[in-house]
């Protein structure tokens, strides 16, 4: 299991390396001055030279990303231009706003979606099988900002239920949870369909495979039939799906923060972007990317601990 | 009672009593006069700082005496203050004094302090301290735009020597202390900036206990936590004013106030296919201006007849070129350039809905007198580069393009950006005149505003009879505000926070 832990971990760090590199040249691609746009008309050519030279970016583009990963190193994002404050404070401030967002609407989503799936896959063809199908259908279809500025529109303009705007005060956790409410919903619907389609689909394969039909021959309740044996099998591929989606969320969560005028790290990286402001964009993206891969990693270690068939695949190297 | 936290489904969220929410158009990234960079921040600096003088708010930009008792020009490099005594610095940095106000101005035009805004100050010299409370200004040379741009805007707050200097010199979005009416309390980054009312202010008690200035670049945002209760104020776009006024949210009011941005068609006279003055000046002509405001402002903007807007100094009565233009003299202009119809012609845009619209009007009168438009849309971002000549050739490129920029309170700011110096930064027209450059300087140094006004008349006739420009309008900015609170706003639609009374307030 550790060899199996090690060899993805470093497999998780070179995806990271190329990712952030791959950003780096990206945004040094797109047109736009950062001194013009961040210093504004007023500022002199000697300011915004000087602005540059602080920057790095009178540097070529390979000695901008060697001092980017140096600094990593040393743990130093580098300051944010505009503020003059460490990009790594400015990041790991916004990143429990999205983290918690993300973590609220694959939760509610999987609890929702999980027992959704499952019970359609043992009363298939039922009412509920057909209903949740044609909703789990309408949830994927719909997208995110849709369903955020509808329910902002219903649950916070018109019936005034919910908050429509920010995170709520710090340190009152009551608050808090009731300005995460829509937003989780708005972020997590559409993966409500996706993963009660996905369990219903695994089940139906899971329940007619030959252990299955064993362990039922054993004369075990069916309760434990489908919740110890079909669903433990059947949940593998949700796992998957489960660690991209939050990896997906993260960058998703974006329009749920704009909407909801909610702080995050979507929003930071939007707003960095507009403005070309470089290090805080690095300093986003690879918060994000660290999350994705850190997510799909760890998908893959409970993959392999609930299918013992994986590790022993990877251990061999098979 | 606020009901904030409460936890009540079917209770508004909205927290209002003795708290003050309002929408701030983007966040703040400092609050020190020498590198803010947008009146977001000035917003948020002149409630809790003092300057000498500040701006009324009755839609002029007339000012009145904030930290000074007394101010008044001796001549035209010398300026004498004098302080009110008492006025605190909060967290213990003691009284404001003289001092103060020359650290204050002279770290903005100190060359180590590197300030972002230091053109604003001028020719200022330095300041010269007669005793606890009074000073002199003196400048190098006469300047016309000192009392509303350097002593009233925001570069002219007075801070604390010994406040900033025990920070280090600056500061960005952590002042070291308030003198205002308001206190700064604390800042959240894409969040809010908390002011409270300050104890030690011995003006005109402040009616609101807490301001909060909430940063929400997006207007629909803004609008939709308004109907949902949670701000009292906010600046909302021009396609929901109609709407909210067919269906107000509860106990509120609009104003639709003037705003001081300038938006105009600019021409690239260095493009082979306009260096013609005939081409341009048929574009000109083909415009309808009426229709494009009424389109993209629907119809709550006046046409603008030049960068300077109503009620400044050297505002035109009329511009030369008629609202609606001349189509007739537009062909006819085409016809006599020799020009082979349909020009193709390509208009670059920044990705703001509103100018879009604008330019999409644009096309069709032009697509009218043979002229086809293709539109490109860039970021704002990129937008601003186009003209750049030391970015790479593209400024070459550039052929007709819509731009806009918000003034400050003297004219000279919004003509600065068209003189020969600007060929390259912002001059993308490439407009050059050495009448327009010497009209520029002589009027920025001349304080009796009856010489000065024609002299920007003249400056803006110039442009016109460039053919490089076709003035759109200085827009507008419609604020949206429960009838709980008594709004106040500077002549260019900002927010003044400071001014900000509750509805049953006695003045």
């Amino acid at each position: 299991m550790l060899r199996f832990i090690v060899r993805r971990g470093l497999l998780s760090l070179l995806i990271l390396l190329l990712a952030v590199s791959l950003m780096f040249g990206m945004i040094h691609m797109v047109p736009g001055d950062p001194a013009t746009v961040m210093l504004g008309p007023k500022a002199t050519p000697e300011i915004k030279a000087e602005f540059s030279r602080r920057m790095g970016l009178d540097q070529p583009l390979p000695v901008q990303l060697g001092r980017f990963y140096a600094g990593l190193v040393r743990g130093d994002l580098g300051v944010d231009p505009f503020t003059d404050r460490e990009v790594t404070v400015i990041v790991w401030e916004q990143l429990p706003y999205t983290l918690v967002l993300v973590l609220a609407a694959i939760g509610g989503a999987s609890l929702l979606g999980i027992p959704l799936g499952c019970f359609s896959a043992i009363r298939r063809n039922s009412l509920l099988d057909r209903l949740t199908a044609v909703m789990s259908v309408a949830f994927i279809a719909i997208p995110s900002f849709v369903v955020a500025l509808y329910l902002l529109l219903w649950l916070a303009v018109k019936w005034r239920w919910f908050p429509a705007m920010g995170a709520g005060e710090a340190g009152d956790y009551v608050d808090q949870a009731y300005h995460l409410v829509l937003p989780a919903i708005a972020l997590g619907l559409g993966w409500v369909g996706y993963i009660a389609r996905l369990v219903r689909a695994s089940m139906l394969e899971v329940m007619e495979e030959n252990h299955i039909r064993t362990v039922r021959a054993f004369g075990l309740p069916e309760r434990t039939v489908i919740v110890h044996y079909a669903l433990r099998i059947a949940l593998l591929p949700t796992v998957t799906i489960l660690g991209l989606g939050i990896g997906t969320m993260l960058s998703g969560a974006l329009f749920a923060e704009i909407v909801f005028s909610r702080p995050g790290i979507g929003k930071l990286l939007y707003e960095a972007v507009l403005t070309r402001n470089y290090p805080i964009v690095m300093g986003s993206v690879l918060v994000t990317t660290g999350f994705f891969v850190l997510s799909t990693l760890a998908s893959d270690i409970i993959n392999a601990l609930l299918d013992p068939r994986l590790r022993e695949r990877q251990g061999t190297g098979k | 009672m606020g009901l904030a936290g409460s936890g009540i489904p079917g209770v508004s969220w909205a927290v209002h009593g003795n708290t003050l929410h309002i929408r701030n158009y983007q966040d703040v990234s400092s609050l020190d006069s020498v590198s803010s960079l947008s009146a977001a921040e000035g917003i948020i600096s002149a409630a809790i700082s003092q300057n000498l003088l500040q701006f009324k708010s009755n839609g002029t930009w007339d000012t009145r005496f904030d930290a000074a008792e007394a101010f008044e020009q001796i001549d035209d490099t010398h300026y004498r203050f004098r302080l009110k005594p008492g006025q605190m610095f909060s967290n213990g940095y003691g009284e404001m004094t003289a001092d103060d106000v020359k650290f204050s101005f002279e770290r903005m035009v100190d060359p180590a302090m590197k300030a972002i805004n230091r053109p604003d100050m001028g020719p200022l010299s330095h300041v010269e301290v007669h005793d606890r409370y009074s000073g002199t200004f003196v400048l190098h040379t006469p300047y016309a735009a000192f009392i509303p741009v350097a002593v009233a805007g925001p570069t002219g707050e007075i801070l604390s020597r010994e406040a900033v200097t025990a920070v280090g010199g600056r500061f960005t979005t952590d002042p070291p202390c308030s003198s205002g009416p308001y206190l700064f309390k604390s800042w959240q980054v894409q969040r809010k900036t908390v002011l409270v009312r300050n104890p030690q202010w011995n003006g005109r008690k402040p009616d609101f206990e807490e301001i909060h200035v909430y940063a929400m670049p997006d207007p629909k945002t803004a609008e939709m936590a308004f109907e949902a209760g949670e701000l009292d104020c906010a600046w909302i776009s021009v396609e929901t004013v109609a709407p909210f006024k067919n269906d107000m949210p509860d106990n509120s009011s609009i104003h639709v106030l003037p705003s001081g941005r300038n938006y105009w068609l600019g021409m690239n006279q260095e493009n082979p296919a306009l260096a013609d003055i005939r081409i341009r000046r048929a574009i000109q002509y083909a415009i309808d201006v009426e229709a494009v405001v009424e389109a993209a402002w629907f119809g709550l903007a006046k046409v603008s007849t030049g960068p300077i807007p109503e009620g400044m100094t050297g505002h035109r009565d009329s511009a030369m070129i008629p609202p609606r233009g001349n189509p007739e003299k537009a062909k006819q202009l085409l016809a006599e350039a020799g020009v082979k119809l349909p020009l193709r012609l390509r208009l670059d845009v920044n990705s703001d809905s509103l100018e879009l619209t604008a330019v999409q009007v644009m096309q069709w009168s032009l697509r009218k007198v043979g002229i086809e438009v293709e539109i490109h849309t860039q970021d704002n971002s990129t937008f601003l580069t186009i003209g750049r000549e030391d970015l790479g050739d593209r400024w070459r490129d550039v052929q007709l393009f819509m731009q806009s920029f918000t003034g400050l309170a003297d004219p000279y700011y919004s003509l600065t950006w068209f003189t020969s110096a600007q060929l390259g930064l912002w001059n993308w027209e490439r407009f050059s005149n050495e009448e327009f450059d010497r009209l520029s300087d002589q009027a920025l140094a001349t304080t009796d505003e009856a010489e000065r006004s024609p002299m920007y008349h003249r400056m803006q006739d110039l442009m016109e009879e460039s053919g490089c420009y076709r003035f759109i309008t200085n827009g507008v900015m419609p604020q949206i505000y429960r009838n709980t609170i008594k709004p106040a706003f500077r002549a260019d639609g900002y927010a003044m926070l400071r001014e900000m009374r509750t509805a049953d307030s006695r003045s």
